[in-house]
């Protein structure tokens, strides 16, 4: 996930998924596809997600094409799980989160997963207790971001 | 439990006076992933109650493994019984397979690449009749991926949190890895590797207690043993922990077998060999910190040097 779009060229379509608020973080990149004449097509959410169209707008989309997703930190994972199940892989797709962002957190002795702020450093596991240290180790797997055991 | 402690077929990991991360492999003489050793029928017990108890931490796949999982039980069970017809036997008729463990005295029937006909996933089949972890990495888009894997003695991580995780971000938490560049040169190294030329290399690390199965998700309880190690009892507590690993590449589905068989040996039978005793201190001695606080013996290394030196010096210590 990142905080801003950037524009990968030479794409045979462009795809950019956000609702109001990010679409304006995509509008640079939006306005790099139109000025390079590359086809592109928007979709817009509204309101609360509804995820049965996004789903079926990503999944009638042929090879070569590549994904931007703007959208706040609570539903953008769910978004950014839902294209990989289509078959997006990290190199055909940019994830651009707005808002506070939260991470998550697997925890290493439950694997529960948990959320933290942005700055926290350790939390407690909400499912067994434990006191997590949380470290830059990341799984794109689960979205998550490892936490170790804080104290011994 | 106590294990085999058996100095005469320990793998004994060092050469020279200085350890670094390197790419260690050497190709292997005798094609083999699996070794059967004296411990078989304790570790065997231990890995398929952790199989049974703790499926998650131990066992995890992704669904699209299921042909390489096939591969793999193709590939042990005729090297087992190649290389321990004594301790093993298959009749294979067209596709229908009856395998024999004759140490637990057990007959598997089962349809070759038909998982109906198993009573678990490929991978976790054979895994119940190797020492070994099996971890299964697929190759495609210029990375390798570990899409599956059998993990009961793992050397502090989680095969959980690692499933589907490129070669590189596996090794992430590795300090200094990145920076000299080995994650890249044994990605590279890994990725030329060719079907019938198979790879092995060991990996050391110490730990305090004798327990095989380290995984991170029991490090809370196993770990506090570092705080309890003094010069008196690091002979005893303290083990050096070899991991041999071996690669094969599987050419069907060109994806790679990485085997781990996890050996431990007391400080105290480590001593008792005087040139092992002499190069262990001085590589203890001279590790940097970053290696130490991987390995997890930082926390103790001062009482193992003062236990090493102690019995460097001819002393013992009770």
């Amino acid at each position: 996930m990142n905080k801003e779009a950037v524009f990968i060229p030479h794409k045979r379509k462009y795809l950019f998924c956000a609702d109001q608020q990010g679409m304006k973080l995509l509008s640079d990149v939006i306005e790099q596809v139109k000025r390079s004449e590359c086809s592109y097509d928007l979709f817009v959410f509204e309101g609360d997600p509804d995820w049965k169209p996004f789903f079926n707008f990503l999944k009638k989309q042929k090879m070569g094409t590549y994904l931007y997703v703007a959208l706040n930190n609570q539903v953008l994972g769910h978004a950014q799980t839902l294209a990989e199940e289509i078959g997006f892989s990290a190199e055909e797709a940019q994830y651009v989160v707005y808002g506070e962002v939260v991470r998550k957190i697997f925890c290493c002795r439950c694997h529960g997963i948990n959320e933290a702020k942005e700055k926290e450093i350790e939390i407690t596991c909400e499912q067994c207790g434990l006191v997590l240290s949380i470290s830059d180790h990341y799984s794109t797997h689960h979205h998550a971001f490892l936490g170790y055991v804080a104290k011994l | 439990m106590k294990w085999n402690d058996d100095l005469e077929h320990f793998p004994y990991p060092f050469k020279g006076s200085v350890y670094r991360y390197s790419n260690n492999s050497i190709p292997m003489n005798t094609p083999i992933s699996i070794e059967i050793t004296p411990d078989y029928k304790d570790e065997m017990l231990l890995k398929r109650n952790l199989l049974t108890h703790h499926p998650e931490r131990c066992y995890q796949s992704l669904s699209h493994t299921t042909t390489g999982q096939w591969e793999i039980v193709n590939l042990v069970i005729d090297q087992l019984v190649t290389y321990y017809p004594q301790h093993f036997s298959v009749e294979k008729k067209d596709a229908e397979w009856t395998f024999h463990n004759k140490i637990f005295d057990e007959t598997h029937k089962f349809t070759f690449q038909d998982e109906r006909t198993l009573p678990c996933e490929p991978l976790a089949f054979i895994s119940h009749h190797v020492q070994e972890d099996l971890l299964f990495m697929m190759q495609r888009d210029g990375d390798l991926y570990l899409d599956a894997g059998q993990l009961c003695f793992p050397a502090n991580w989680s095969l959980a949190f690692n499933l589907g995780m490129k070669f590189k971000s596996i090794h992430h938490p590795i300090p200094g890895f990145k920076e000299e560049g080995m994650d890249d040169r044994i990605l590279q190294f890994l990725m030329r590797l060719e079907a019938g030329n198979p790879w092995e290399r060991k990996n050391w690390s110490l730990m305090a207690g004798d327990r095989l199965d380290t995984s991170l998700e029991t490090f809370d309880k196993w770990g506090k043993l570092r705080k309890q190690v003094t010069r008196e009892n690091a002979g005893e507590l303290v083990h050096l922990r070899v991991e041999v690993q071996k690669l094969f590449r599987l050419p069907r589905t060109n994806s790679i077998l990485f085997t781990i068989h996890t050996h431990l040996l007391s400080l105290e039978k480590l001593a008792s060999n005087h040139e092992w005793l002499k190069q262990f201190y001085d590589i203890l001695s001279e590790l940097p910190a970053h290696i130490l606080e991987y390995k997890g013996i930082s926390l103790y290394r001062d009482e193992v040097l003062n236990f090493l030196n102690h019995r460097l010096k001819g002393g013992k210590v009770r």
